[in-house]
């Protein structure tokens, strides 16, 4: 299975908000999908969901033209919303009947993904009893009931304790290897760097960066050392760098672990090590630069977080 | 359609599954059976003024009066005539020596209704403790003196009074053959139904609107849209809540209508003005009260679906609240003037003609073209506002915050 979201534009009112998102993803796979607040992640999930008309653009299953309606879609909206006075089984029965179950099958899926995550010694009790995180989970819960094809989780950590989020984590992992595409947006970056293979990254409406995550560290990683120095800070170590080794390094960025620089003239690292400990420098640790995807997002949107 | 059913379902469970649908519904039913029951149990001739052995034992009846008249006759002109018993045969007379007398008998003895002191011939004073809008003692009392005048006359003048009496006011008997509709007997049941059917339409419309803008406002909505396509979603809960109110309304009606019919003789035909409905009066009101139900649900459905709080559905509903009060209040007082053009044309408004028509078909002449058409206009708008309400649903859907005007959701509709 493949989707292709392709060129995807979309406008209210006068306001482009949305100026040709493009990626793909596959079957066995997640995308992780980035973005700061408002760039437009929700608006082209909504889109893929058809909740949104495009203004153009197309989102394609197979080479197909994909309709929601005709595929089992898991689908975990950013803003959570089930009925708060109906048993919480009743509503997973009703959503996973509305997917196209059978009443039979509804009620078994029910029954299985409440007990998956944990939660299945509230079957009968009403939703409003339960704490914020039950009702996280019975809101993930109603999105697995109809056994998707396809699963779309827009922010589905939010209001999980660290236990509770490990569950999800498994849920989660489990889901991508039984072959399912899974599209999951979050800003919790490390959630993302550990489910994900693809990321695409949406700023203002437009694709920033995406494509497999190892290569894009990689490409962001490339030609570019960390260094830190015994009794000196980052700050200290940059600055000393900067005034002694330009000819050699350029400082990039600094980092809680040391200074991130560029080897200018691709010299070889015995050649560097020599250069910075002729600048009187005590290296306490030298090693390759590996982006997290924290940096690598900061970079692709230019601003801070 | 499959999804149709499976929405439906939810949604008229929804309502069947009320503790107050069920308690209401149970409770008017059980009360309204247990009343109409009554006199079938218990005798209850003395507070219906029927007679369930239908006997002329007047003596027995005599036994039963208590109502009691005083009558101060200063002149004694009553005296031996027997013409007060002749007036007042539902009462006691008793003769009072004085005014005082009868003042205090009216004021303390809890029998005496009433007291007369009569000065003469032409004159006389009626007192009475409270006297009720519907009082005619004094109006009899008249009558009694008017009498006493002729007899008087007659007697002076040596006439028969009864001869006299005969050929002044002869014994005429009549009877009424009703060719069309009889406004007498038809006018209260019509005044009722059409009460019904506007509570009807307001509670459940109400109830519609509820429904819609809950899902909004726990952002269900966004769920459900994305799980089954609008058209479903809306027609199934507003024909579920259409459904719950047919299921409350037909239990409440069969089990009134048929305890009357059971206990009709029982309570002596009282109710038949409003309880003993003519079939086809019936049948009439079934579809055009159910066909009326239908276009102000989904317009309420669409009404709920431009708010995102429950507590600002009147503000988008006050409108249609507005319409359907000005229909009810035109349709009650034009009942008198059943045949007037104004009735004519609500009967063909689908926005009137669930009462209008029905009442001219109760009241009036109309011909079953005119019926045919009204209803076939009538269908014609419920699948109108049906389609163009799923439409504002899905418009709508995800719009939160303030509610939408019907300006502004016609003009997004255009622009979609």
């Amino acid at each position: 299975m493949k989707l292709e979201v392709k060129n995807l534009t979309k406008s209210f009112g006068e306001k482009e908000v949305l100026h040709g998102i493009s990626f793909n993803v596959e079957g066995g796979k997640a995308l992780g999908l980035l973005g700061r607040n408002g760039a437009g992640k929700t608006t082209t999930i909504r889109i893929i969901m058809d909740v949104f008309h495009a203004n153009s653009g197309e989102v394609i299953l197979d080479g197909m033209k994909f309709n929601p309606k005709e595929h089992l879609i898991g689908y975990l909206p950013e803003e959570r919303g089930l009925y708060p006075k109906k048993k919480v089984s009743e509503q997973l029965i009703y959503l996973g009947r509305l997917r196209g179950l059978s009443k039979a099958e509804a009620k078994k899926n029910t029954d299985k993904w409440l007990k998956r995550l944990q939660v299945s010694q509230y079957t009968d009790a009403k939703l409003e009893t339960l704490s914020k995180g039950n009702q996280q989970k019975v809101q993930l819960a109603s999105t697995l009931v109809c056994e998707p094809e396809i699963v779309i989780l827009d922010e589905p950590f939010s209001g999980l304790d660290p236990v509770n989020s490990k569950i999800l984590q498994d849920v989660v992992t489990g889901l991508i290897e039984e072959g399912r595409i899974v599209i999951f947006s979050s800003h919790q970056m490390s959630y993302v760097e550990e489910f994900c293979e693809d990321i695409a990254i949406i700023n203002n409406g437009e694709i920033a960066l995406s494509g497999n995550l190892a290569d894009i560290k990689a490409e962001y990683g490339k030609n570019q050392l960390i260094i830190s120095a015994v009794g000196m800070d980052a700050e200290e170590l940059s600055e000393k760098l900067k005034t002694m080794c330009a000819d050699t390094l350029s400082v990039t960025g600094t980092h809680k672990d040391g200074v991130i620089v560029k080897n200018i003239h691709e010299l070889s690292r015995n050649e560097l090590i020599k250069a910075v400990m002729n600048a009187d420098i005590e290296i306490s640790s030298f090693d390759s630069y590996r982006p997290s995807l924290n940096d690598i997002f900061v970079k692709a949107v230019g601003g801070d977080r | 359609m499959k999804k149709f059913g499976v929405i439906f379902q939810y949604e008229i469970m929804n309502y069947i599954k009320n503790k107050s649908f069920m308690i209401s519904t149970i409770v008017i039913a059980v009360l309204a059976a247990v009343i109409l029951f009554l006199p079938s149990i218990f005798d209850m001739s003395g507070i219906l003024g029927t007679n369930k052995d239908d006997t002329d034992d007047t003596s027995s009846d005599n036994a039963a009066i208590t109502d009691v008249i005083a009558i101060y006759d200063e002149k004694d002109i009553f005296a031996e005539t027997g013409i007060v018993e002749g007036v007042f045969t539902d009462v006691k007379i008793e003769n009072v020596s004085s005014r005082d007398a009868l003042v205090k008998k009216v004021e303390d003895d809890e029998n005496v209704i009433a007291g007369f002191v009569v000065k003469n011939a032409t004159e006389f004073e009626y007192v009475v403790n409270n006297s009720d809008m519907y009082d005619d003692m004094s109006a009899r009392f008249t009558s009694a003196m008017q009498l006493l005048g002729q007899y008087n006359y007659c007697k002076e003048h040596n006439l028969d009074l009864a001869e006299i009496e005969n050929a002044f006011n002869p014994v005429i008997s009549s009877e009424t053959t009703v060719l069309g509709k009889d406004m007498m007997s038809n006018y209260w049941y019509c005044y009722a139904l059409i009460i019904i059917v506007f509570m009807v339409i307001i509670l459940y419309g109400v109830m519609v609107a509820t429904s819609v803008t809950q899902e909004k406002s726990n952002r269900t909505i966004e769920l459900l849209v994305t799980s089954a396509d609008t058209n479903s979603l809306f027609f199934g809960k507003v024909l579920a809540g259409t459904s719950a109110a047919l299921i409350q309304v037909g239990i409440i009606f069969a089990v009134v209508l048929g305890s009357y019919k059971i206990n009709r003789v029982s309570w002596g035909g009282i109710f038949d003005k409003i309880l003993n409905i003519p079939a086809d009066v019936l049948v009439t009101f079934a579809f055009f009260g159910l066909g009326g139900l239908l276009f102000y649900e989904f317009i309420y459905g669409a009404m709920g679906a431009l708010v995102s709080k429950t507590e600002d559905i009147n503000k988008s509903a006050g409108s249609v609240q507005f319409v359907i009060m000005i229909v009810y209040f035109i349709g009650i007082f034009q009942l008198n003037n059943i045949d007037g053009v104004l009735m004519k044309v609500l009967s063909f408004l689908p926005i009137s003609s669930y009462s209008a028509m029905f009442a001219r078909v109760a009241l009036g002449s109309v011909s079953f073209v005119e019926i045919a058409v009204s209803y076939v206009i009538l269908i014609a708008s419920i699948i109108a506002v049906g389609i163009l309400g799923s439409k504002i649903y899905r418009m709508g859907t995800l719009r939160y915050g303030n509610p939408i005007t019907l300006r502004n959701a016609f003009k997004n509709l255009k622009h979609e």
